[in-house]
């Protein structure tokens, strides 16, 4: 089982990422499951979902502690994303400008940028779940087209568009990192 | 029949959809939120054709829904936790009144302190109601036990319950398949009541009683509610003929052969105590899994049948009776078992409350803590 836990902030789109990764996953004929954990239900706070991936129906019914990816809708979430535990092989997925300063192998991608670059601003707030979705997808090895598909289905028309360039630049854009260095 | 990616809540508002119901009232509670809203959406739409009441109170929900069925309609509502303890008086009122309602209950803990999380109180404190109760563990099995429900509940006359945990279940994605219409229509024809409250036949409804009356009716409604016991079994054969979807019948039975240890739970639980099972059984340890499906009526001789002689049962409660350690399943089983308390030892704890995490792991160790006490 691959396991994926999300971390962003209420209203970021953690849900709906979540969601269209597993649509994607479920595409490549995988089972998966999402389960979102909403903390205190209020707009800001911090949030967190996991995705599971498997080759059998899921039967695990808990919270995620030793996911093999952990995945930040920003940068600032890694103290609490780190203290929710994790695989030691885990790899991170950072919407990110700079190398995260922890030594384990981590991607990252400028989804803010993307997102802004590409007019996905809604009342000040940068739309990172999408682009930050075309990222794990490549780490993942989900092929673009079944991402896109996936998208197709969620929007269309004018909205489907934005998505589908920051997804792609997202896809083609994230990129391997060495740790940073550590905060003394 | 479809495809579906999608929440416990979304497979419950969908089979709702698809079960013709007729009149919904519901009031909005978390974790249950998504049902009323998306019942409301699909009648918005024009995609469910039904009567949707947006009441002020969990009471005038159920008061309402009460008062539809008397006069022939399919109805429904859900709620949770503080939203099923206000309609209480009413879920008397219905079992009583012999009425079909049925109802989702996405189980969450009851105040105070305030909690959101996944807990049965909320359920267990409604057992001696007269309802029927059914707890479902995956997406798939909340569409199928709605359908069940209905039918459950219209050919008995008495109000069924569904149960699935708030967010571990409601909030959760899984696949999950719905139905064709025309096999929905073959499974569960439209409701035909044998009566109904009309103007053009009169009649009353509910009226006073001496004890002469008033206790056949009662003597009445728990033979009934113990006769559900088998029409579930058979509505769910039925609906596995059609459909080749099975949950398991009172109990979904996991691994049990050659087992000395059965490990008792319901609710999402019961479903991670399947890998809990796994991890004992690598250790040696014959253990095998008891996810409870049918909590009322509460499966005494089922329960019975399915331990043989010198093994151990080991109950897990998401609820707790105060005063004690363990819930209500522990209490349900020892009556169960209590000729033969010399045969099959019991233990019994209480885990999960207020959404307490209950990863596989743990369950693990609490069944070995178990497994210690029983063979002292």
């Amino acid at each position: 089982m691959q396991e994926i836990r999300i971390h962003g902030r209420g209203g970021q789109g953690v849900v709906t990422l979540g969601e269209l990764l597993a649509k994607s996953a479920i595409k490549m004929g995988k089972e998966a499951q999402t389960l979102p954990f909403f903390g205190v239900e209020r707009r800001g706070a911090a949030v967190k979902a996991a995705v599971r991936i498997d080759d059998t129906p899921i039967k695990v019914r808990s919270q995620s502690y030793k996911p093999d990816y952990l995945v930040l809708l920003h940068e600032n979430l890694l103290e609490i994303a780190l203290a929710g535990g994790k695989a030691d092989h885990a790899e991170i997925i950072a919407n990110a400008g700079q190398p995260l300063p922890v030594e384990d192998k981590q991607w990252i991608v400028s989804a803010t940028d993307i997102a802004i670059k590409n007019g996905q601003v809604v009342g000040g707030e940068p739309f990172v779940n999408v682009p930050v979705l075309g990222a794990i997808c490549r780490v993942l090895g989900i092929p673009f087209e079944v991402l896109e598909e996936t998208l197709g289905e969620q929007w269309t028309g004018a909205k489907l568009t934005p998505n589908i360039a920051t997804a792609r630049e997202a896809y083609d854009t994230v990129r391997e990192v060495e740790g940073g260095p550590q905060h003394g | 029949m479809s495809k579906v990616f999608g929440s416990g809540n979304t497979a419950c508002a969908m089979a709702v959809k698809d079960a013709d119901v007729d009149f919904v009232a519901a009031y909005p509670i978390t974790p249950q939120t998504a049902v009323a809203e998306k019942i409301a959406a699909y009648i918005a739409q024009g995609i469910m054709d039904a009567n949707y009441l947006p009441v002020e109170s969990e009471h005038s929900a159920a008061s309402a829904i009460a008062a539809a069925s008397a006069v022939g309609a399919r109805v429904f509502t859900a709620t949770a936790s503080q939203g099923l303890l206000y309609m209480h008086e009413i879920l008397h009122y219905a079992a009583g009144g012999r009425l079909p309602l049925v109802m989702a209950n996405v189980n969450r803990a009851v105040n105070m302190p305030w909690c959101l999380y996944a807990d049965h109180q909320d359920a267990v404190s409604q057992r001696d109601t007269g309802w029927i109760q059914l707890f479902a563990a995956s997406n798939q099995e909340i569409y199928d036990s709605i359908l069940l429900a209905f039918k459950v509940a219209e050919e008995v006359q008495i109000p069924v319950m569904i149960n699935y945990d708030g967010f571990l279940v409601s909030h959760s994605m899984m696949p999950f398949e719905t139905l064709d219409e025309n096999k929905i229509k073959e499974y569960l024809p439209p409701y035909d009541p044998s009566w109904r409250l009309h103007p053009q036949w009169g009649g009353t409804f509910g009226n006073v009683t001496f004890s002469e009356q008033y206790v056949p009716y009662r003597e009445s409604l728990t033979r009934d509610v113990k006769r559900a016991g088998e029409l579930i079994i058979r509505c769910a054969r039925e609906f596995e003929e059609l459909t080749g979807r099975w949950h398991g019948g009172y109990f979904d039975v996991y691994r049990p052969e050659d087992a000395s240890f059965f490990l008792l739970s319901m609710g999402s639980m019961g479903k991670e105590m399947e890998l809990a099972v796994d991890l004992l059984r690598q250790e040696g340890i014959p253990a095998a899994g008891l996810r409870l499906r049918v909590f009322c009526p509460f499966p005494k001789e089922e329960l019975s049948a399915l331990l043989p002689t010198g093994t151990n049962l080991l109950v897990f409660d998401r609820n707790l009776v105060y005063g004690s350690a363990a819930g209500v399943l522990l209490q349900e089983s020892r009556a169960a078992l209590y000729d033969r308390r010399d045969e099959i030892r019991i233990a019994g704890i209480s885990v999960g409350l207020g959404g307490e995490d209950l990863p596989a792991s743990l369950l693990a160790d609490k069944a070995r803590e178990m497994i210690q006490e029983v063979k002292k």
